[in-house]
Formats: structure tokens, C-alpha cells, sequence
């Protein structure tokens, strides 16, 4: 049944998948953490130390990936830019930085008329201020997390890698279950309610966070 | 030497660290990340920490004794100090940190000369202990090490 290898494809495609995580900190003590929890995800992990480099970067994958456009013109899943692995799939940045802060680049980010837009978000901190978590959230990051990081926090960020596939997906055939325009408008809903899991006051309840699943990307 | 009993050493250090609150349950997490694959991790990223840290410490210090005190330019340097400090779980320093930071929003000088000594202080004495850890493990080896076996 052609749903059922779609869905297969999507999993194959998943497991095999390094998602990119663009990292972003100015201290070399919290990029190093990052990027060694980011690769016990098994995530391929980019580093940069500040919002313009962050920026800098993206503009040098967009015209890399416009130069050799060509042979995606198929758009197989083994052609598509996804599979080259350089696409980034989740930004994670720290939200104090000197010059461009994270909130900052976050503006840009889902400001922007490009397909950087649709790029995950996460936002960290050491401080744990309400007013500054909602505004994150408002502006459109899919998570705020408070430092220390543990490795279970990144663990839980599946569900946005997995959201990050899905959407690069969605011209193709494949439907999974969070496949389709309402699911998505669903995540992003839940995503508006959710707030950091470790805040003190939380005015909605967290429970809606999809649950991730434990996926082999190996 | 016994390999094992150099393992018990270092385990029993590390224990005493925890119950004397020099270090917390984040500094658990960190060696979780240490595996084959990163053989050093932790001694690498303390290594960093105590680079970074030492850094951010000189920068606190000139703040307080060159002239009228910056309390926002202070609190932004120990906050910095602070965030690192918890991510390798260094109990005792954050804790410190935190009080500096009270006296800080505070506006009160004479509390942040005299928290930031103590500050040093936990920073100095968690690097010495640290070291010694350090020391300890590498002798004792990767845990999986076969006993009697020389590196």
C-alpha cells in the first residue's frame, strides 16, 4: 500500500538522519557542553559564538545549497538537501550574549522571508524571568530551557527535529502521523501554551509536550 | 598498585565531594558524557571552566577596585560566573555567586568585597580538590580497566 511505504520511507529516512543543530553561546565552557550533549543525541553539531556568526553562517549554507541546487530538482528523499546533512535543523541558542542576543537572533531568524523562518528555535538560560520566557515563546522559539542543561532536555527536543523533516517532507508523498497541515497546527498551538518546564509559575499545564519517542537516529 | 583500590579512592573522593556540597548531581551528568569516545570530557571541560572562570574572576576584581562600582556591569560578570559554575555542578562557588549577586541588586559594595572573597575562595579550594581528583582517576584508569593491567 503506497501510505504504508511512505511511512516506512519517512522512518528510514529518520533513522539514518544526523539532524544539524546549530549551537550558539559565547563562553567555549558552554559550547563545549552543548556540543558534547548535542552528539549524545546524535546530532551533528555546528558552533558558533555569537548571533552574527550564527547568521553568517546560515547565509553560507543558503548559498552553498542555491549553487548546487540542481540536482534537487527530482526532490527523492536521497537528493533532497536534507540528506546532505548541512541544512540545519534546530538552533540553540544562549539567550545573554554580548552584541546580538539570543532573543535578538531569534527576531531574525523567524523575521526573515527565507526558509529560515521555519528553523527551530530553542532558547537557554541561567535565569529563570517569566516575562522574558513568553516573550521567547511569542516571538516564536519552540522552547525555553533553563541551564544546567541535562542530557534528558535535549533528548526531549526530538519532537522539533522530527517537525523540522516532516516540514521539508510535506511536498513530498509522505504522511506520518505528524505529517499533515493539522498536526502541525497543533504542535505550533501547543507550542504557544507551553512554557519552559521549569518554570516556578506555569499557567497552562505541560502535559501536552508530545511525548518523544525514541527514535533510532543513529 | 591496585587498580581497584585506586578506583575505590576515586569514587570515595568523589562521594565525599558530593556530601560535603562542593559538587551537586550536575557534575554526575557530566560524567555520564564521558564514554570511549570522549575518554577526557570531564577533565577537559573542568579544564575550560577553570580557564573561563579565571577570567571571568579578574574582570570582577578589576570592576570592584577601579573607582565608582558598576553594580549592573558586576552582576553581569558574576551572573556569567554563575551559569558555568552550576553547569559543572560546582556547588559551593554558585552558592557564593548567588549571595554576591543579592549584594549586587543590593547596591552594596562592602557585601560584594566581602562574598567575592569568599567566592575566590570556593573557586581556589574546588580547583585544588579537582586536580587531585584528576590525578587520582588517571592513575586508577578507564573503569573497565582489567585489573593488573599497566597503561
Amino acid at each position: 500500500m503506497e501510505l504504508q511505504s511512505d511511512v516506512a520511507d519517512t522512518q528510514q529516512q529518520m533513522e539514518q538522519q544526523h539532524f544539524h543543530v546549530l549551537a550558539v553561546d559565547d563562553s567555549p565552557f558552554e559550547r563545549k557542553l552543548l556540543e558534547r550533549l548535542l552528539r549524545e543525541c546524535a546530532c551533528k553539531v555546528t558552533c558558533v559564538e555569537s548571533g552574527d556568526k550564527a547568521l553568517e553562517y546560515l547565509n553560507q549554507l543558503d548559498t552553498y545549497q542555491s549553487n548546487s541546487a540542481d540536482s534537487t530538482a527530482s526532490l527523492s528523499s536521497s537528493q533532497s538537501p536534507q540528506q546532505e546533512g548541512l541544512k540545519i535543523n534546530l538552533i540553540i541558542t544562549d539567550y545573554s550574549m554580548p552584541g546580538m542576543s539570543g532573543y535578538d537572533l531569534l527576531k531574525t531568524v523567524k523575521g526573515s522571508s527565507s526558509s529560515w523562518k521555519d528553523i527551530p528555535v530553542v532558547v537557554i538560560s541561567s535565569e529563570n524571568v517569566p516575562s522574558r520566557i513568553s516573550m521567547c515563546l511569542q516571538e516564536g522559539a519552540e522552547e525555553f530551557l533553563l541551564k544546567p542543561l541535562k542530557l534528558s532536555d535535549l533528548k526531549n527536543l526530538q519532537p522539533h527535529l522530527l517537525k523540522s523533516l516532516v516540514h521539508y517532507n510535506k511536498d513530498t508523498k509522505c504522511s506520518t502521523d505528524t505529517g499533515n497541515n493539522n498536526n502541525n497546527d497543533n504542535v505550533v498551538k501547543m507550542n504557544n501554551n507551553v512554557i519552559s518546564k521549569r518554570i516556578a509559575m506555569s499557567p497552562e499545564p505541560s502535559e501536552r509536550r508530545p511525548k518523544p519517542k525514541e527514535l533510532a537516529v543513529v | 598498585m591496585d587498580r581497584n583500590h585506586l578506583k575505590r579512592q576515586v569514587d570515595f573522593m568523589k562521594r565525599s565531594f558530593l556530601d560535603q556540597g562542593y559538587l551537586d548531581e550536575q557534575f554526575i551528568q557530566l560524567e555520564e558524557l564521558q564514554d570511549d569516545d570522549n575518554p577526557n570530557f570531564v577533565e577537559e571541560i573542568v579544564t575550560l571552566f577553570f580557564n573561563d572562570s579565571a577570567r571571568l574572576l579578574q574582570n570582577i576584581e578589576q570592576a570592584l577596585v577601579s573607582g565608582p562600582i558598576d553594580f549592573a556591569k558586576l552582576d553581569n560578570y558574576m551572573h556569567q560566573f554563575k551559569g558555568s559554575s552550576s553547569s559543572i555542578g560546582a556547588k559551593r562557588v554558585k552558592d557564593e555567586c548567588t549571595r554576591f549577586k543579592e549584594y549586587c541588586t543590593a547596591g552594596n559594595a562592602e557585601g560584594c568585597f566581602r562574598t567575592f572573597v569568599q567566592v575566590k575562595q570556593e573557586h581556589a579550594t574546588l580547583r585544588t580538590k579537582l586536580e587531585t581528583y584528576f590525578q587520582l582517576a588517571r592513575q586508577a584508569g578507564p573503569p573497565g580497566t582489567s585489573r593488573g593491567q599497566v597503561r
